[in-house]
């Protein structure tokens, strides 16, 4: 019913979109993978009207269509529930499920909130939510938010006749394992209303939920297969064009780790609600990996080693020295480097350039009574950005500018090359492509011969269990169990799941 | 794609078509003489201005800039006679003191420097009247003369002000782009978070900037004071807003991590031509004002660097 | 759950609870503070500051800031005496309708202000303060730089005629009041200035146009900025180019102080309304209890920092600007 034929999209420089075919019919779900710039975002901006077609037709029903904004989109009946939670915090639910639409409750210019109150009731009833419509968002969870996000969507319903497509963009990316099923059942009893476009880089969930799966690759579907046959080695060859190597999470490379000193060491370390009684040690050499659900605590024990959460209880110390004062100059100073899981926002600084980037972090070793040595600085830059092959015209390129991977890259080189030998990272692999991953993963197993100690918050379970050597279960701020992970006796997937809910 | 690379030269384009406008319409405007006298007098300005871009770099604002000019014009004409060339230290170590009192409280205190700074300007505006028991001060003019006097004296017919300026753009541009303050600075304009992130101590990097622009509001009154042989707690008043707008108009926008001490001085000297164009267009006093806000509309549509700025608040 | 709670009662009323305290220390310090007389003064020189400060309220509930209000505050006050005049001079007449004319030229300033900001591309903070030149540079056009006096006693008694000891001007204050808060909470234009400040491009991807909600936020203040001037002309029956002075800063600040965050989406006109009366109470109190004019500036700049300190929740956010 919905279609797109032969659609081009084209950017200075980009041919984003080449001649896509894409169709789905009533009722159906698709899924929608590829790595990233393989062109998935931007064909869901054509479909939802954000981005306008150079090419080729859009048909719904049959009748051709062309959407000038996303308002235009959903008066198709075509709607989208954004990966970045797209919910305005200070308004309450009602508001954000009817905004820009909220002149059907408007009567001689006043607002019937009565009215609106129970249409937004009727919306939460569809995604099972019973909440009260007049809450303010900002309190409520992110499953929560989540599943507002769907209704919201879902009241092109009763504004539109005919049939629904709603977009789902990485909807699972923060949710946990049952609120994920919750979601998945919710969908699919709404096929008997919409169809849906799922789009996810957990290839076991787009698996799991959709019918028929379109492989994408440098702008074009490469490959539609049903849910019958599609298999995840198959659709990861065809979205990387090669072998993926066996040897993913490099651990053929994995060397025991040296049982000295420890870098950093926790005794008994509580922070308030967040953790409690954490007590672990950081060798030099080691990858200790912390899992756990979202708000599980994983988070802020990262911060804390960083110092920029302060602890409420127990004993933290650097190298042997007990920290007194948390804040992050005195982790810098402790040879702590910090890989933040918001690249953009707090791993580098849009607006500088490679070599301004580099250097952040460490500028004293750059400098003499304050004045910079601005050539030493290129040639560091240089030296690093050949050192990791960084895809950059030059070290004067403004960072904002850089792929997430070469962006990941010029944060790692700036703690690496500042000598800081406990490295914290936190999804350092969120939002890469698998060739990025993969430089990534090198990387960990380059640190860790270097004698560094590294501890790591996974984007997936796999990647956890692969790289680390050690690995600490975290539910509700408690440990929960202890894995030592040498190559070819690593726990698995399940045993880490049952332990985290 | 050319008008991308032409962006980030907008600001001096618009000064030299501006000055090019005003030639043709009379050439008397582009005498070197009437060139340097229009430059020379819009030094103090331009010092304050200087320092307002150091709060505005970093996404704040300095309010106090005008209190603190007018206070600094008080405590020179009254420090004067007690210590002579000391005159000029305490005036600039006042300017300074007020201005990390500003930064404290925005960064401490959480308060947003636009409310901070305008109540430490009605802090240094109280201390000014108190100063000067409310009126106008007069300096002993040979005592000026033998102290300070080669800040208002010329040579090489050049005027020393111009002097003064070109020196403190240089120490300010060194000091922006040459030293890990000034990087510092980028960073926590450009991405506060991220500069947390990699172990600065953003708090102190923020009170200096503001500490920064007191000290060279301090310098400007100080120099208005020399200039006008005197003080009084509403000498430097009307300063403030043109000093925001030649920031602005140079092309470093509020958003911070943009711009810089460079950009100030043709936004400075923009202003400087607008308002002097007044005078070779004949326009009327009573509608000179509009005239000026309406080029000066004009003149930021053209100057600013939209791509810059996410979204435009 | 329950200490959040509390946490969210507490910020929600700390404004009212610094007022409180302000009036208590004022009234303990010098009696004839707490005398009807008095707070009907507070009133007088409330009220135009009040309705100002309610259509800048708008404005930096949506996250932006506008800095034109001294320029259509004297371009209003101008044309509404000239029109007052040349039209009898007397409400009884004909004249009344320079009234409403007021409100249309405030709206028609904000309109341009919003249509500069938002068509040019230009942030609003170097729109309104170019627009705010403009405007005072207008009134200065019309009026040569002279004063014009509106003798009206009927106009007059905006300050003269009292009921219950207060000026009409306060209950006019009131009833504007009462409309603000009737469009903040209200009306679809009132919610999107919410929205608009809470995620502007969230509100634009939900299909909200958002460029229309800024462009009409700019004509409401107008229209307030309006009212503040025909009061401000009510009070003292001059109209000039200097009537919009000092409303910049004032008004600001008074939002800042009242609890509305300068970063948008938080706060709303009773906020403005218990910071306005902060500001005034302490300028008030001030001069009642007899303290210097020359410290007063000084004064008044600590206690602003200190009500900020203690009435807004600057804890939501990690960086302050």
């Amino acid at each position: 019913m919905y279609e797109l034929r032969k659609v081009d999209k084209k950017f200075p420089g980009v041919h984003a979109l080449k001649a896509i075919d894409f169709q789905i019919g009533r009722g159906e779900i698709v899924g929608l993978v590829g790595e990233n710039g393989a062109g998935k975002s931007t064909l869901m901006k054509v479909i939802y009207g954000a981005y306008q077609a150079d090419g080729g037709d859009i048909t719904i029903d049959g009748t051709k269509v062309r959407f000038q904004n996303p308002r235009q989109a959903m008066d198709h009946g075509i709607g989208m529930v954004f990966q970045e939670q797209s919910l305005i915090t200070n308004l309450t639910v009602m508001e954000n499920i009817f905004l820009g639409f909220e002149q059907q409750f408007v009567s001689f210019g006043v607002i019937n909130w009565k009215d609106m109150a129970q249409a937004a009731r009727n919306q939460l009833a569809k995604v099972k939510l019973d909440i009260d419509p007049a809450t303010v968002t900002s309190r409520l969870s992110f499953a929560q938010r989540q599943l507002v996000e769907l209704a919201k969507v879902l009241t092109l319903e009763e504004r539109v006749d005919g049939d629904l497509v709603i977009l789902l963009d990485e909807p699972t990316s923060v949710l946990a394992r049952e609120e994920v099923e919750l979601l998945f059942s919710l969908v699919r009893d709404l096929t008997s209303r919409a169809s849906f476009i799922f789009v996810s880089h957990r290839m076991d969930e787009v698996l799991e939920l959709s019918d028929r799966i379109y492989v994408m690759k440098d702008g074009e579907v490469v490959d539609v297969v049903a849910q019958a046959e599609a298999n995840v080695d198959d659709i990861q060859h065809k979205m990387v064009g090669r072998e993926v190597d066996k040897e993913y999470y490099r651990e053929q490379k994995q060397k025991p780790y040296r049982k000295e000193a420890p870098l950093v060491s926790f005794k008994d370390v509580s922070h308030g609600a967040r953790y409690q009684n954490i007590s672990f040690d950081l060798h030099p050499g080691e990858v200790l990996c912390l899992v756990g659900t979202e708000g599980s605590g994983r988070e802020a024990v990262l911060r804390t080693v960083f110092g920029l959460e302060t602890p409420t209880a127990g004993t933290v110390s650097l190298k042997g020295q007990d920290v007194t004062r948390f804040n992050a100059q005195n982790g810098v100073a402790a040879g702590v480097g910090y890989v933040p899981r918001e690249r953009k926002v707090e791993g580098i600084v849009g607006g500088m350039n490679v070599y301004e980037n580099m250097t952040l972090s460490q500028m004293g070793n750059y400098s003499k009574n304050g004045v910079l040595r601005i050539s030493e600085e290129k040639s560091l830059a240089r030296d690093w950005i050949d050192r990791l092959s960084i895809k950059t015209p030059s070290e004067y390129k403004d960072c904002g500018g850089l792929s997430g991977g070469n962006q990941q890259k010029v944060v790692l080189a700036k703690w690496r090359s500042g000598g800081s030998d406990i490295i914290l990272l936190d999804h350092p692999t969120r939002g890469l492509d698998i060739g990025a991953k993969e430089d990534v993963y090198d990387m960990v197993r380059d640190m860790s011969d270097d004698g560094a100690g590294i501890i790591l918050v996974a984007d997936t379970l796999e990647e956890a269990i692969g790289l680390s050597h050690t690995i600490i279960v975290l539910k509700d701020g408690i440990e929960q169990i202890r894995y030592d992970c040498e190559p070819g006796n690593k726990p698995s997937l399940f045993d880490l799941v049952h332990h985290m809910i | 794609m050319s008008f991308e690379r032409i962006k980030p030269h907008l600001p001096w384009i618009t000064l030299l078509a501006l000055v090019a406008i005003v030639g043709i319409a009379d050439a008397n405007f582009l005498r070197p003489a009437n060139l340097i006298a229009m430059a020379a007098d819009i030094v103090p300005l331009f010092i304050m201005a200087l320092g307002m871009t150091f709060a505005i770099y970093i996404g704040g604002i300095d309010l106090s800039a005008q209190s603190v000019a007018n206070m600094t014009t008080v405590v020179a004409t009254v420090t004067l006679p007690l210590f002579g060339v000391g005159a000029a230290l305490v005036c600039i170590l006042s300017g300074f003191v007020l201005g990390a009192v500003s930064g404290y409280v925005t960064t401490k205190l959480l308060v947003p420097s636009f409310i901070s700074t305008l109540a430490i300007g009605g802090v240094a505006f109280s201390a000014a009247q108190y100063l000067s028991g409310q009126r106008a001060l007069f300096m002993d003019a040979e005592l000026r003369d033998a102290t300070f006097g080669w800040m208002t004296g010329s040579s090489f017919g050049i005027p020393h002000e111009i002097f003064i300026g070109a020196f403190l753009v240089l120490v300010t541009w060194f000091l922006q782009t040459r030293t890990t303050f000034g990087r510092a600075l980028k960073a926590v304009g450009a991405g506060e978070p991220a500069a947390v992130a990699a172990g600065l101590d953003v708090a102190k990097i923020k009170i200096m900037a503001f500490a920064v622009s007191g000290l060279l509001a301090a310098v400007a009154g100080l120099l208005f004071s020399v200039k006008l042989s005197g003080g009084s707690p509403t000498l430097a008043n009307g300063f403030l807003l043109p000093a925001i707008v030649a920031v602005l108009v140079g092309g470093t926008p509020l958003t911070g991590g943009v711009g810089g001490v460079i950009n100030t001085l043709i936004g400075t000297l923009i202003v400087a031509v607008i308002r002097s164009s007044m005078l070779y267009f004949e326009v009327d006093a009573t509608k000179q004002q509009m005239v000026f806000g309406l080029v000066l509309i004009a003149a930021i549509a053209l100057t600013i660097d939209r791509t810059k700025l996410r979204i435009v608040k | 759950m329950g200490s959040v709670l509390t946490r969210d009662v507490l910020v929600k009323w700390a404004p009212l609870l610094v007022l409180i305290v302000l009036i208590l220390f004022f009234a303990a310090m010098e009696p004839r503070f707490f005398s009807v007389r008095n707070f009907a003064r507070i009133g007088i020189s409330s009220a135009p500051a009040l309705m100002v400060a309610i259509g800048v309220t708008f404005i930096i509930i949506m996250g932006s800031i506008d800095l034109s209000m001294e320029g259509t505050v004297s371009v209003c006050a101008v044309v509404f005496a000239f029109a007052f005049i040349a039209m009898g001079g007397t409400l009884a007449s004909f004249a009344w309708l320079a009234l409403p004319l007021a409100l249309l030229v405030g709206a028609a300033v904000g309109l341009l202000n919003g249509l500069v900001h938002v068509k040019l591309k230009i942030p609003s903070f170097m729109a309104s303060l170019a627009m705010g030149f403009v405007g005072t540079g207008f009134a200065l056009l019309l009026t040569g730089g002279d004063r014009i006096r509106v003798e009206d006693d009927l106009f007059r008694g905006l300050l003269t005629t009292r009921w219950f000891n207060f000026p009409i001007m306060c209950y006019v204050a009131v009833a504007f009041l009462l409309i603000a808060w009737f469009i903040q909470t209200r009306t679809t234009l009132g919610r999107n200035f919410y929205a608009v400040g809470g995620g502007e491009d969230l509100a634009h991807a939900s299909g909200l146009n958002v460029n229309k909600v800024r462009i009409l936020g700019f004509t409401l203040a107008g229209v307030f900025y309006a009212v503040g001037a025909l009061l401000a002309v009510g009070r003292i029956g001059i109209a000039e180019t200097a009537t919009g002075s000092n409303f910049m800063f004032v008004s600001i600040t008074s939002v800042v102080v009242g609890g509305t965050a300068l970063w948008g989406g938080i706060g709303g006109v009773w906020n403005t309304l218990i910071g306005v009366l902060i500001v005034n109470v302490i300028n008030n109190g001030m001069v009642v209890i007899g303290l210097p004019g020359y410290v007063q500036d000084g004064v008044l700049g600590v206690l602003v920092i200190a009500a900020v300190v203690l009435s807004t929740d600057r804890k939501s956010v990690t960086f302050v600007k």
